[in-house]
């Protein structure tokens, strides 16, 4: 067990966090290409700084709390603080950061980690009941909206559990390696799901620039499926 | 709220089985329609550059049903398909199943979607019921585009024929048709009007005006909805009438080769949109007019400004609204509007076209508030105003008719009750056409009109009428 720990801990943190990294490396790298390459001398036309406005009053969407949604657009608000700031700064995690890359990051509060973390599971667990309870919900989901709650909610519980022996009914080996497989499982599973967002997120509001048609694309086009004698 | 929906495609096909969707289409497209829309999507993706979008919006979408909540369809129907995420995931289901590896791959070990034939009539009948107002993505955490993603969707569609004849008819006239406009008015009797409006705003301003066409080296190239000619000739006389009280009468032309400013390509088809674009910068050329004015219509504004850009020259074609230059020659005193004229209680309904960007929202409220004491602003004014209920092309699809009066519009004619108003104010022929008739439906107690409608009977016009005799002479006709 405490091998199987100290391995969960090293080698496959490194491994995960390397997936991670280049996953969304690659992702981002994909957009500006993209962009850079396909939009070309139309980037000129785009409206960048109302898309740089739109994108930061997002990071913080005071103004978009909004009638029909508030208890899902808190839950899903709050949730976020927890979910960056504790794996960021827990004094365990700020020496795990130290360990491994050498990075030396401020450290929180037990307290307020467990405030944030219980926080986080609560809000997590409105969202799942959201998926489950709620039919309009239901109708846009996939598998991957409700199972990737559960895979948020497994290293945050576990972690909690794990800090907490007086309230951790299970064996702490086990509550630990659970804890660190499935945020390692997590951490891989970032580029490849809507956790993407992470960097995605700054390339969310630029629909503008997709606005920019590629001219001459529609006559390829018609010429591709009708010949050049394309009819209306 | 509540409404029934319009009949779905499957309660149609049992009653008229040559209409699969809720709109009438030139040819059903036969034959095997997936093979077919899985090539034309193909060869989309390949010339265009919409893949980055779709992987993006594949990744990210949260489904978190915010978008739900602001579109005035669902709002009414509380139909799942019409939920706009709904509706977009249709189109990145086929993206991400048949365009990407993964899609491949976990077709391999178990199907989660399949394009089929039942899938093409459900895309095409909830395309159409939305109105690509982009409400919706303006409260998308994600920034999903529906308004795109709609528009895409239809792009594809269109490919295999599925497109509202209504649309395809006017495209058809406007590119390969001898008037080249969409309602098919021939030149003669467009200037046979224009001779007839300048005979009546002689009557109605006292002052003669012969409008200039086929001018060249003119400042403006002037372009309304072909629509302005023949129903609203009151928007084309108060765009008129600013131009001559601002000293600008020299300085536009209409062109006889292309007057027509509507672009339904907007809707549906990036390569009609590019094509009318191009028509309208050749008639340009031909004209070597300086700078390109719009008249009011919401969709043909945003065609050119957001577009000319694209496919023409930013620098040599600068596109102005007709309220972006009336606002302007109100603000450097060119041209006077009387106070005491309008007395009626006055709103605003903000096109989608031009006032979800933020670009025309202020310009039209500063006009009205120099003339018009009684106005008031209704609910979601602004930026987040709701679609009349007839956008995306919408509106000139009769018969959906009952869908853009029960569901598309019904918010939008709550809002107008609310304000009070007897007179609201669209300056967009689309928008103008859909009030005029939820007017009627709901029996609202207003008028619909234009901005320069209103403008026409309280600008002062040198040399002529003042505006109070005008307002005496129109009560005794009255
Ligand atoms: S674009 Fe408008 S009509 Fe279409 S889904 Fe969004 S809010 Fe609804
Ligand atoms: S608001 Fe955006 S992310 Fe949320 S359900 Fe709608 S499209 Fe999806």
């Amino acid at each position: 067990m405490e091998q199987a720990i100290t391995l969960a801990r090293g080698p496959l943190f490194a491994l995960a966090f390397g997936i991670m990294v280049l996953g969304l490396a690659r992702l981002v790298l994909l957009q500006v290409y993209e962009l850079a390459v396909g939009k070309g001398r139309r980037l000129q036309n785009a409206p960048w700084r109302k898309i740089m406005g739109e994108t930061i009053t997002w990071a913080l969407p005071f103004k978009h709390f909004i009638k029909g949604t508030l208890l899902f657009s808190s839950a899903s608000f709050a949730m976020h603080i927890g979910l960056i700031l504790v794996p960021l700064f827990l004094a365990d995690h700020v020496a795990m950061w130290e360990r491994q890359f050498g990075v030396n990051l401020p450290s929180m509060g037990r307290g307020m980690a467990d405030v944030l973390t219980l926080l986080t599971l609560f809000c997590l667990l409105v969202l799942l009941g959201f998926r489950f309870l709620s039919w309009r919900h239901r109708a846009v989901s996939t598998p991957t909206d409700y199972w990737l709650l559960v895979a948020l909610i497994v290293p945050f519980a576990s972690g909690f559990l794990a800090t907490h022996p007086g309230l951790n009914p299970f064996r702490w080996e086990v509550v630990m390696l659970v804890h660190l497989l499935s945020a390692n499982l997590l951490l891989v599973l970032v580029p490849f799901t809507k956790l993407a967002h992470v960097v995605l997120f700054a390339f969310d509001r630029i629909s503008e620039i997709h606005w920019q048609l590629r001219p001459g694309a529609g006559d390829r086009v018609a010429n591709a499926l009708f010949g050049s004698e394309a009819k209306v | 709220m509540s409404a029934e929906p319009v009949p779905a495609a499957a309660a149609d096909a049992t009653t008229a089985p040559a209409r699969r969707y809720s709109f009438h289409v030139e040819e059903p497209c036969e034959g095997d329609r997936v093979a077919k829309f899985l090539e034309a999507f193909a060869a989309v993706l390949e010339y265009t550059d919409y893949k980055a979008l779709l992987d993006s919006y594949c990744t990210t979408s949260a489904k978190c049903n915010r978008c739900a909540v602001t579109c005035p369809v669902f709002q009414v129907t509380n139909d799942p398909r019409d939920i706009p995420c709904y509706r977009t995931n249709i189109l990145l289901e086929v993206y991400k199943r048949y365009f990407t590896i993964g899609g491949w791959v976990s077709s391999r070990f178990k199907s989660h979607f399949e394009l089929t034939d039942e899938v093409i009539d459900e895309f095409a009948e909830v395309l159409y019921r939305c109105t690509a107002c982009r409400r919706c993505t303006q409260e998308c955490p994600m920034g999903v585009d529906h308004g795109l993603m709609t528009r895409l969707g239809r792009y594809v569609l269109s490919l295999i024929g599925v497109v509202p004849k209504a649309l395809q008819v006017s495209v058809r006239e406007q590119l390969e048709g001898e008037t080249h406009n969409t309602s098919k008015v021939p030149q003669k009797a467009m200037l046979h009007t224009l001779d007839f409006l300048s005979e009546e705003m002689e009557d109605i301003l006292g002052v003669k005006m012969d409008f200039p066409v086929d001018e060249p080296d003119r400042d403006f190239a002037f372009f309304c909805a072909v629509s302005d000619y023949l129903m609203e000739p009151d928007t084309l006389m108060g765009n008129a009438a600013v131009l001559y009280a601002a000293g600008d009468w020299d300085r536009w032309t209409i062109g006889t080769d292309n007057f027509d400013g509507i672009n339904y390509g907007l809707f549906y088809s990036d390569w009609h949109l590019e094509n009318i674009i191009k028509r309208l910068l050749g008639e340009v050329d031909r004209l070597n007019a300086g700078k390109i004015l719009i008249g009011e219509c919401g969709h043909a504004s945003r065609s050119a400004h957001q577009f000319v850009p694209v496919f023409g020259d930013r620098e040599r074609y600068p596109v102005l609204n007709f309220m972006e230059y009336t606002y302007d020659c109100l603000l450097k005193g060119k041209i006077e509007l009387d106070p005491s004229i309008i007395t009626e209680r006055v709103t605003y309904h903000d096109p989608c076209n031009i006032a979800r960007s933020g670009w025309i929202v202020e310009q039209p409220r500063e006009i009205l508030r120099a003339f018009v004491p009684n106005f008031v602003d209704m609910s979601h004014a602004g930026r987040r105003n709701y679609c009349c209920g007839g956008g995306g092309g919408l509106v000139s699809v009769d018969e959906i008719h009952d869908f853009r009066m029960e569901i598309g519009g019904r918010v939008k004619a709550e809002q107008m009750r609310e304000t009070g108003a007897e007179i609201v104010v669209a300056p967009c022929a689309n928008c103008k056409k859909q009030l005029k008739e939820l007017v009627e439906h709901y029996k609202l107690p207003c008028k619909v009109m234009g901005l320069h409608d209103l403008i026409l009977k309280a600008i002062v016009i040198p040399g002529g009428k003042s505006p109070a005799e005008r307002k005496q002479e129109a009560e005794l006709y009255a």
